[in-house]
């Protein structure tokens, strides 16, 4: 599904540019969910939106391909039509851009990307509907310009909103858990599971144990100073709970 | 040609002598002539005058021309409107009129009082008039829920003056669209609306022509006690362009909105600039003018608020102009001003320029909406609320025009 190989990137622009990706190789089998930890500043922000195609982050050596093909040559768009989906961290207010049309256009735009045909107004209405509620979304919100007003819980209902609407090939999630109470966590959760499928791939990254009691990973990650330096299963999150980066990376170094 | 004619312009152009040779050929009128004299104290305004530096109509119009590029079709609704068109040498108006609405077609021409001001203005005061086209065409309103009345202005030939001028008696309420389209060297129009006590206007404003026009858009509103106008323009610009919108608030609380949202492309130049007296207590005042620029195109946005000490007391007062910069190469000059001598009044104006929002762009490109198209709508997010205000029978045309702007 997803293979990163020995992937170093730089951020900034050309003079200033610094090293933040340093071969980084990663391996997340279709069917799978891989969770990413590490310490704030690793370069987990930085991971996915190289692999999403962010302008000034620039890929300086190593490869990453999504089914056997290269995704690094291809522009964001591109790679959103071949399946690639980020929750962003951050996710960006668009002020006079309502949801509804916002979602809409993109399914459409990746339609016709991949040769097929636009998805009717009736049968977006009737989807969206459903996914807004298994996300205590309501058709208000969905109304209000993307992420405008919202609270920092419910911008990340709305990636979820959007990446099950998408249905994508590879799901990343950057720190999806930040910001929601434990209901939220529980919804998000929930639908995110929900999209878990023998062909789907998943990248969860997070800074805390807590996500991942819910989105049960098939191993986890330590990333730290650009590089995997540490794989394990589920216990490996626990660990990293108990004993604290310094601890566990402490052995590793 | 005389030589007293010729001496009208100082080291005139060969537009300008063309403009002299008009004149020359219409009947005399006193106020033509004190029209016409005030246009030629500067002739075609031009960049050492401190309010067209950024718009120079005689370098940019050195002669007459008809354009290569026709008149754009109209893309406003005509369907339940009556529709009056303006050509270089015609006028066609609807045969009947509903009561509440009458029109007079006048030879002569009116006395235009801000020809000091408006050297356009002047211009078209001067040259409006030929065998079928009126010198002044006057309205009277005196109704309500009468149907829109839509004005165009098109090609095709050298040059085009029209004069408009309406009188709107209390509590009448209208609603007014225009469409400029272009096909013509050089189309000049002005338009003047009194609104009397109470009176209501709504006025939609499309100017869009090819690269080689020159399009001058010149207008006066004075409002009575109450009187309220909401304007709202959608302009794309031409070789050289000026909508000069100038307004007084002459009695106490009146309201007046000023809407405008300008798209300048490769080769066009978009102006918008208005005047606003607070000629009286306790009138309000909104403005918010919207741009988006590319490369090699110009934006111009000239905007004063003018609030005398006593008469101007109580004043609520908004002027926002903001502008996208879409690519490097895109020009925008900008001069806000607020000239306040009230005390006790609220006056506020902003001012911005800046490119597209790189983290909106990536959000919408990680979403699979393509580079062009995800610059399209940020762009036509930011500039819609300039056109929120648009009458409802031709706001969703407007946007659509502004999209497909973007998209191309
Ligand atoms: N746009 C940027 N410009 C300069 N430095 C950046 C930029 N984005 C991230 N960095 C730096 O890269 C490093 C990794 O950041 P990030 O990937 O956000 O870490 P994480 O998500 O693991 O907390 C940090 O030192 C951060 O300051
Ligand atoms: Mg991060």
């Amino acid at each position: 599904m997803l293979k990163i190989t020995n992937l170093s990137a730089t951020v900034g622009e050309a003079a200033e540019a610094k090293g933040i990706l340093n071969g980084l190789t990663l391996d997340v089998p279709a069917g799978e969910v891989h969770a990413i930890m590490g310490p704030n500043g690793a370069g987990k922000s930085t991971l996915s939106y190289v692999l999403t195609g962010r302008n000034g982050y620039d890929v300086t050596g190593g490869s990453a391909t999504l089914n056997g093909e290269d995704i690094l040559a291809m522009d964001p768009e591109t790679r959103a039509a071949k399946g690639m989906f980020l929750s962003f961290q951050y996710p960006v207010e668009i002020p006079g851009v309502p949801v509804m049309t916002f979602v809409r256009t993109a399914i459409n735009a990746q339609r016709k990307a991949r040769g097929e045909d636009e998805m009717s107004a009736p049968d977006f209405i009737k989807r969206s509907r459903e996914v807004g509620k298994t996300l205590n979304l309501n058709a208000e919100m969905l109304k209000r310009p993307v992420n405008v007003g919202f609270s920092g819980g419910e911008k990340k209902r709305l990636e979820i909103y959007q990446m099950m609407m998408l249905e994508p090939k590879f799901l990343i999630l950057d720190e999806t858990d930040s910001g929601l109470d434990i209901d939220a966590l529980k919804t998000v959760a929930d639908g995110v599971n929900a999209m878990r499928d023998p062909s789907r791939g998943m990248l969860v990254i997070t800074h805390y144990q807590r996500l991942l009691d819910y989105i049960k990973p098939d191993k986890v990650h330590v990333l730290a100073k650009g590089r995997i330096i540490k794989t394990g299963g589920p216990d490996l999150a626990l660990r990293l709970e108990k004993e604290g980066y310094d601890g566990v990376l402490g052995e590793a170094a | 040609m005389t030589t007293a004619l010729r001496d009208f312009i100082r080291n005139p152009t060969a537009a300008e002598l063309e403009l002299v040779a008009r004149y020359g050929m219409q009947p005399e009128d006193a106020r033509r002539e004190r029209a016409f004299l005030a246009f030629a104290e500067t002739g075609l305004p031009h960049r050492r005058m401190e309010a067209w530096k950024w718009s120079d109509f005689r370098a940019s119009l050195k002669s007459l021309d008809r354009p290569k590029q026709a008149a754009i079709p109209d893309p406003l609704p005509h369907d339940g409107a009556l529709v009056f068109r303006f050509t270089p040498s015609g006028f066609a108006y609807p045969k009947t009129l509903p009561s509440g609405i009458s029109m007079l077609a006048k030879r002569e021409v009116q006395a235009f009082s801000s020809a000091e001001d408006l050297p356009l203005g002047a211009l078209t005061a001067a040259l409006a008039g030929s065998d079928s086209k009126p010198a002044t065409l006057l309205f009277e309103i005196s109704g309500r829920d009468l149907p829109r009345l839509h004005f165009v202005f098109e090609g095709a030939g050298e040059a085009s003056f029209s004069r408009v001028v309406f009188l709107l008696r209390p509590n009448a309420e209208l609603v007014v669209t225009e469409s400029h389209l272009g096909g013509v060297g050089m189309a000049s129009a002005l338009s003047e609306f009194t609104l009397e006590a109470g009176a209501k206007l709504t006025r939609t404003i499309y100017q869009r022509s090819g690269p080689e026009d020159a399009i001058g858009i010149a207008s006066t509103l004075t409002l009575d006690a109450g009187a309220a106008v909401t304007q709202t323009t959608l302009a794309f610009g031409a070789k050289v362009s000026r909508l000069e919108t100038r307004v007084v608030h002459r009695q106490p609380g009146a309201h007046l909105t000023l809407n405008a949202a300008y798209l300048a492309g490769k080769g066009f130049h978009a102006d918008i600039t208005s005047h606003v007296r607070h000629g009286a207590p306790e009138c309000v005042t909104r403005q918010l003018t919207k741009g988006a620029v590319l490369d090699g195109g110009t934006g111009v946005f000239q905007g004063k608020f003018l609030v005398p000490r006593i008469t101007g007391q109580h004043t609520d007062a908004d002027m926002q102009h903001q502008v996208l910069l879409l690519e490097d190469g895109a020009q925008v000059f900008a001069k806000p001003e607020l000239e306040i001598y009230a005390d006790d009044v609220q006056c506020a104006h902003g001012n911005t320029s800046g490119a597209l929002d790189d983290a909106q762009l990536f959000y919408l490109r990680q979403r699979g909406i393509p580079e062009r198209q995800a610059r399209g709508m940020l762009t036509e997010a930011f500039i819609a609320e300039a056109l929120e205000t648009a009458d409802e029978t031709v706001r969703d045309v407007m946007l659509a025009e502004a999209q497909d702007w973007l998209a191309s």
